[in-house]
C-alpha cells in the first residue's frame, strides 16, 4: 500500500506544480456559485422591482365607461394608452402595451339592470410584465365586482353576508422541512454523479493517457513498484479528485442558495422554514451515510476513467472514450431525478441508480437499511470488480507499448 | 550479472489493410550472459529486437518462453525484485516536466525504497558528474533534450543498481555530454556491474563495449569481443559489420 500512497503523493506534487488546473479545480467553483447565484438574485430583484415601479400600460375598449374611468384613477399601476394601430395582439407581443381590454358597450345598461356583463381581456402569458398587468387588472376587478355586488344586495335590501357564505382559511398541514428534503434527494444524486465524474475526468486521463503520451509512464513502470500498487496509487488520485470537485461544488452551492434564501426570504416565511427544514434534515448521520455511498460511487468512477485512461493510446483517444460517459450520467442522474422512483421494486438492485435511489431515501427520511446495504455492497464489489481488471490491463503489455 | 536463456518473444500485431491478425517472433531464441564488470553492447537495426530484448531483461515485459535472470533472480518469477536491481534507461523515456530534477530524484528514490534524503544526496551527486547540479532546482519544462536524458540517466542509476540498460543513452546528446556518458560507462564497469548498452553509434562501441552482440531478425548473431567480430567478419570498423548485416539481410544470415 505504501506504494500505492507514493504514487498518490506524486500525482498530488504533479497537480500542485500546476497552478492554473489548481485554480479551475478547486477555487473557480468557490467563486463561481456565489457570483453566479448573487447575479441571479440581483437581475432578478432588479427586474421585479422595476416592473413593480411601473404602472402597466392598458388599450381600453369601453364606450359606456364601467371600467376605463377606475383603471384611469389608479394611475400608480394603470396607464391607459391609445389603441394601436393593426393587431392589438401583436402589439401586446412587440411589448408596445401589457394588455387590452374590452368591454361591451352596452356594459352600463347592463349593470343598471342587474345583468352579467361581458368582457375580453389579451395579454401575453410568456411575458411577466404582461402578466403582471392582468394580476393587477384581475385585483382591481375583484374589488369593482365586490362594490358592484355589495351595491346590489343593498337595493335588494339584502344582508351583505349573502354574497359571502364561506370565509375560508387555508393552513399548511405539510412539513416544509420534509418537502425540501424530497427535493434535494431527488437531485442531490444528480449532481454528485455529474460533479464526480466530470471533475475528476480530465484528471485522470492526464494521470493515465496523458503519461504514455508524455513517455513517463515507462520510466514509472521500470521502477521496482509492483503494477498493483501503481494502479491503485492512481485510482486513488482519480477518486479524491473526484470526491474533491463534488464536495467543493456541492459545499459552495449549498452556500451560494443558503445566503440567496436567507436574503430573498427575509420576510418570506416559507423561505425561512425551507432553510430551517434543510439545517434539521442534513443531520450529521444523514450527511454520514451520504458521503459513505459517494466513496463506492466514486470509486467506480474512478476506476472507468482509469480503465478508458489506460486503454487509451493518448489522451484524445481517452477523452473521446470517456466524455459519452457524461452523457450516461447525465442520463443516469436525470433518471434518479424522476418523479415515482421509489415505487420500483427492481431498482434497488440496479448498481449506480440503487444509489441515488438510497440518497434519495435518506433526505426523505424513508430510510430503507437492507437497500442502503445493497447498494453500498453492489457499488463496492462492482468498484473492487473494476480495479481488478484495471490492472489486468496494466499488466498486458498491450495496453503500455504502442503495438 | 544477467543471463538470457533461448528467451522468445512474440508479438501479435494487426494489419491495418487486411485487418488481420499477424504474429511476429520479435526476438528468437536468444541466449547471453553479461557478468558484473563487462559492459555488453547490443548492435542491430531498427526493428531488429534490441529494444524487446531489453525491456525484457528490465522487467517490462515478459518473455513467451525462456528464462532471464538479473543477479540470479527471475524476471518473471520476481518482477518487481528483478528491477530493484536494474536501472533502466531508453528513449522511449521522459521526465515528470513539472518537477525540477531534485524533486524528481528524490521521489524516485522512494519508489525504489531509497530514502528519500539519501535519494536526493546520490541524486546531486550523479547531476553534478552529468554537469546539471546547476539546474537541480528549476523545472524541467524548459530543458533540452540532452538536460533531460542526463536526469534519466541521473533517474536510472539513482537506486544504485548491479545491473545497468542503456537503450540508445546517447541519442539527442552533444559529443561532450556523449563523452560523459561515455566515461559514466566506464565507472559502471569500474565498480563491477553488468551494463548492456544498445547504441547504432559503432565508435561508442569500439570505445567501451568489452563484447558485442548482434540482433538480426529477433537472432542473436555474434557474440564475441569488438575484436573478434571484426576478425570474423574480416572488415575494419563495425560499421562495416553492420552494413554487411544489413546486405546478408535480404538472403538471410547465416
Amino acid at each position: 500500500m505504501n506504494g500505492a500512497l507514493l504514487i498518490l503523493k506524486k500525482e498530488f506534487m504533479e497537480l500542485s506544480k500546476d497552478r492554473k488546473t489548481l485554480f479551475f479545480t478547486f477555487v473557480m467553483p468557490l467563486i463561481l456559485y456565489p457570483l453566479i447565484f448573487s447575479m441571479m438574485s440581483r437581475l432578478g430583484s432588479h427586474d421585479a422591482a422595476a416592473r413593480a415601479g411601473h404602472p402597466s400600460r392598458v388599450c381600453v375598449t369601453d364606450p359606456s365607461q364601467v371600467l376605463g374611468r377606475v383603471l384611469a384613477g389608479d394611475p400608480q399601476r394603470f396607464t391607459i394608452v391609445p389603441r394601436p394601430p393593426g393587431d392589438v395582439r401583436q402589439a401586446i407581443r412587440d411589448q408596445k402595451l401589457e394588455l387590452a381590454l374590452e368591454v361591451e358597450p352596452a356594459a352600463a345598461a347592463k349593470l343598471a339592470r342587474n345583468e352579467t356583463l361581458d368582457m375580453t381581456v389579451l395579454y401575453d402569458h410568456s411575458d411577466e410584465s404582461s402578466k403582471l398587468a392582468l394580476d393587477r387588472f384581475k385585483n382591481q376587478l375583484g374589488r369593482q365586482e365586490s362594490l358592484w355586488v355589495q351595491a346590489r344586495l343593498k337595493s335588494l335590501g339584502a344582508s351583505p353576508q349573502l354574497a359571502v357564505p364561506v370565509r375560508l382559511e387555508t393552513l399548511e398541514a405539510g412539513d416544509m422541512g420534509l418537502f425540501v428534503g424530497k427535493l434535494i434527494g431527488s437531485f442531490l444524486p444528480y449532481l454528485l454523479m455529474i460533479m464526480m465524474y466530470a471533475g475528476a475526468m480530465q484528471h485522470g486521463i492526464y494521470a493515465t493517457a496523458g503519461e504514455k503520451e508524455r513517455g513517463t509512464l515507462l520510466s514509472l513502470l521500470s521502477t521496482s513498484l509492483p503494477r498493483t500498487q501503481i494502479i491503485i496509487g492512481k485510482l486513488l488520485y482519480i477518486f479524491s479528485i473526484g470526491i474533491l470537485s463534488a464536495l467543493i461544488n456541492l459545499l459552495s452551492m449549498a452556500f451560494s442558495v443558503g445566503r440567496l434564501m436567507a436574503a430573498g426570504g427575509g420576510g418570506d416565511v416559507q423561505a425561512r422554514t425551507a432553510v430551517t427544514g434543510i439545517a434539521a434534515l442534513a443531520t450529521p448521520s444523514v450527511l454520514g451515510l451520504t458521503f459513505m455511498l459517494m466513496v463506492p460511487l466514486g470509486l467506480f468512477f474512478a476506476n472507468f476513467i482509469l480503465l478508458g485512461g489506460i486503454q487509451a493510446r493518448n489522451t484524445l483517444e481517452a477523452s473521446t472514450a470517456l466524455t459519452p460517459g457524461i452523457f450516461v450520467v447525465v442520463l443516469m442522474g436525470v433518471f434518479s431525478m424522476a418523479p415515482g422512483i421509489e415505487k420500483m421494486a427492481w431498482l434497488p438492485y440496479v448498481p449506480v441508480l440503487n444509489v441515488s435511489l438510497a440518497i434519495r431515501k435518506l433526505f426523505s427520511q424513508q430510510a430503507n437499511g437492507f437497500e442502503y446495504l445493497v447498494a453500498l455492497a453492489m457499488t463496492l464489489v462492482l468498484a473492487g470488480l473494476m480495479t481488478w481488471i484495471s490492472t489486468r490491463m496494466l499488466n498486458r503489455e498491450s495496453a503500455v507499448f504502442r503495438l | 550479472m544477467i543471463r538470457l536463456t533461448d528467451v522468445h518473444k512474440t508479438f501479435l500485431v494487426k494489419d491495418k489493410r487486411t485487418r488481420a491478425r499477424k504474429r511476429i517472433e520479435a526476438v528468437r531464441g536468444i541466449s547471453l550472459e553479461v557478468r558484473p564488470g563487462e559492459i555488453y553492447g547490443l548492435l542491430g537495426p531498427n526493428g531488429a529486437g534490441k529494444s524487446t530484448t531489453l525491456r525484457m531483461i528490465a522487467g517490462l515485459m515478459r518473455p513467451d518462453r525462456g528464462r532471464i535472470e538479473v543477479c540470479g533472480v527471475d524476471t518473471v518469477e520476481s518482477p518487481e525484485r528483478a528491477r530493484a536491481l536494474v536501472g533502466y534507461l531508453s528513449t522511449d523515456l521522459n521526465v515528470y516536466s513539472r518537477f525540477t530534477p531534485r524533486e524528481l530524484l528524490r521521489l524516485f528514490g522512494e519508489f525504489q525504497g531509497v530514502d528519500a534524503r539519501v535519494a536526493e544526496r546520490r541524486g546531486i551527486h550523479l547531476l553534478e558528474e552529468l554537469g546539471l547540479a546547476d539546474f537541480a532546482d528549476i523545472r524541467m519544462e524548459g530543458f533540452s533534450g540532452g538536460q533531460k536524458q542526463k536526469v534519466s540517466i541521473a533517474r536510472a542509476l539513482l537506486h544504485d543498481p548491479r545491473v545497468v540498460i542503456f537503450d540508445e543513452p546517447t541519442t539527442g546528446l552533444d559529443v561532450l555530454t556523449a563523452k560523459t556518458v561515455l566515461d559514466l560507462l566506464r565507472v559502471m564497469k569500474a565498480e563491477g556491474r553488468s551494463v548492456v548498452v544498445s547504441t547504432h553509434v559503432m565508435p561508442m562501441v569500439e570505445a567501451v563495449c568489452d563484447r558485442v552482440g548482434i540482433i538480426f531478425d529477433g537472432g542473436l548473431h555474434g557474440d564475441a569481443t569488438p575484436r573478434e567480430i571484426l576478425a570474423r567478419w574480416g572488415v575494419a570498423s563495425l560499421d562495416e559489420v553492420f552494413f554487411k548485416l544489413a546486405d546478408a539481410g535480404a538472403g538471410g544470415v547465416s
